[in-house]
């Protein structure tokens, strides 16, 4: 099934290659104005690889981000789960809290880039902050639901068989809510991504962001496409990452799943 | 080992004023060591008068105790099995058995032999390592009852444990409680909507009215069971063929079916 899979994967993406390919190198239907073909992508990946651009190469650009949204969604990480498994165990706190959100929650994260920049400049602390208010939210909210969405006996069970409070968090409660809890950690790394770039695109003195936001200003569509696949990439590889740790955590629920 | 006792427990759900009134004046003493086994017509608050004893709901008025102690939350000493089981799926059958062990504080190998044979008495040896999803539903019952059992509780609480079985599976679960019960009896508060189960098992049995529920009639299954000497038969089918237990059997239907005719269905 995995290989079948695989193998309708690839096909699809070849075609779009060849697509691509046909589109601007062969037809020249798109003019390398508009977009850039295979050709001139692999000179910007050349250039930039030895070369550099923007003041760096490809991998310099791409460890500074991917350092960014680490940092910016292991912060988003640690605050937002244990405060979404309090929400969701203690009535008084989620009323308290939530308010809060529900005022909150409609500001785009982005809108937060101009006060991240007054108060902590154009470095990346502000950029960190800025990815930690975008991802904290999905992981505080999947937490709550998980916490809710846990079946009564299971919590009943525990209680019954005499489970101390700190046992109850750890060996029930995380546990039982941890499925919601990745779907959470699994839309805050996305939005963490999402963040960085925009964040990058409005300040920044390297990263992938900052490549996109020279090359449009040099008008140049190859070293674009450069920095695009490169945060699709290093997208892709980090939710995999995360992937690999939610089936290894939750072998008994994939299994249960089945 | 405990007594559970029920002195004048109301309780309604919602403002005492305007809630829905589900048990009205219960009153029921269940002794050291007996079995009594509690029917009545769904939503009649049976399920209720357990989650009581258990320390999950309080009653509106009236007191329930155990041994003489009030009963003001839950705690191992009032073990429950759950119809839905109530496992928890990311724990293997060990952990699942140790967990309220560990909550005891015992030491790993006294923690070691009480699992042992735990598995041993709910013939589980060889499922030890499983998770709760790699088992049947019998099997994973067989869990959750010795999870219960190994705690040594005062009372054990079933709530129609066998109610999520298929019927085969069910008959196996009924007649292993009976050995259980005859090896080690133990007091026991089991809720069940069948007539043939109650009698089955139980000591006594109390039949409730529909909502909301009082405590209709207390039938003695026990002296018909040792009179007639049921307990030489090892089949549940041989024993529901017996004379005396169609008797008490048909007796509890008719209780029941009045219920169900005053409730118009």
């Amino acid at each position: 099934m995995v290989g079948r899979r695989a193998g309708i994967g690839l096909t699809t993406v070849a075609s779009v290659g060849v697509t691509w390919w046909l589109l601007t190198s062969v037809t020249g239907i798109v003019g390398s104005a508009r977009f850039p073909s295979p050709a001139e992508f692999g000179v910007s990946l050349n250039q930039i690889l030895t070369r550099g651009y923007a003041g760096a190469g490809l991998a310099q650009h791409a460890v500074h981000s991917l350092k960014l949204v680490v940092m910016g969604f292991a912060v988003a990480v640690v605050t937002g789960i244990p405060l979404g498994l309090w929400m969701g165990w203690d009535r008084r706190v989620e009323a308290c809290v939530n308010p809060i959100f529900l005022v909150i929650r409609p500001i785009p994260p982005l809108a937060w880039i101009p006060l991240a920049i007054l108060w902590l400049g154009l470095g990346d602390a502000a950029k960190i902050m800025v990815i930690w208010f975008a991802a904290f939210v999905p992981s505080v909210i999947n937490a709550f639901a998980g916490v809710r969405n846990i079946d009564r006996p299971v919590i009943e069970a525990a209680r019954m068989l005499g489970t101390p409070r700190w046992r109850m968090v750890r060996e029930i409660i995380a546990p039982a809510a941890a499925p919601m809890i990745f779907t959470g950690l699994r839309l805050s790394l996305q939005a963490s991504w999402t963040t960085l770039v925009a964040a990058e695109l409005v300040g920044a003195l390297v990263g992938l962001g900052f490549i996109l936001n020279m090359a449009q200003q040099d008008i140049y569509p190859g070293m674009i496409l450069v920095g695009m696949v490169a945060v699709g990439i290093l997208g892709w590889a980090t939710t995999w990452l995360l992937g690999q740790a939610e089936r290894r955590a939750l072998a008994w629920n994939v299994a249960a799943r089945d | 080992m405990g007594s559970i006792r029920f002195q004048g427990v109301n309780k309604v759900f919602g403002p005492a004023s305007s809630g829905v009134k589900v048990l009205d004046d219960i009153n029921l003493d269940i002794a050291e060591r007996e079995f009594v086994a509690i029917v009545g017509p769904s939503g009649c608050g049976k399920t209720t008068c357990l989650r009581m004893v258990a320390g999950f709901e309080a009653p509106t008025s009236g007191i329930v105790s155990v041994s003489g102690r009030t009963v003001t939350e839950p705690g191992p000493d009032r073990a429950v099995v759950f119809q839905q089981f109530a496992l928890f799926p990311w724990k293997t059958v060990r952990a699942n058995i140790d967990l309220g062990l560990r909550n005891k504080n015992l030491p790993k190998d006294q923690r070691d032999d009480l699992i042992a044979n735990a598995l041993k008495l709910m013939n589980l040896e060889s499922h030890a390592e499983a998770f709760p999803h790699q088992l049947s539903g019998g099997m994973q019952q067989r869990v959750a009852i010795a999870r219960a059992y190994v705690l040594d509780p005062e009372v054990l609480l079933m709530d129609e444990p066998f109610g999520a079985l298929d019927a085969q599976t069910r008959v196996v679960m009924q007649e292993e409680l009976v050995r259980l019960a005859r090896v080690n009896p133990r007091t026991v508060l089991f809720i069940t909507h069948a007539v043939e189960e109650a009698v089955y098992l139980a000591d006594r049995v109390a039949i409730m009215t529909r909502r909301p529920g009082r405590i209709k009639e207390i039938l003695d299954v026990r002296t018909v069971r040792q009179s007639e000497n049921w307990d030489r038969f090892n089949k549940i089918e041989d024993v529901m063929d017996l004379e005396s237990f169609v008797h008490l059997r048909t007796h509890i239907w008719r209780s029941l079916r009045e219920e169900k005719g005053a409730q118009g269905v």
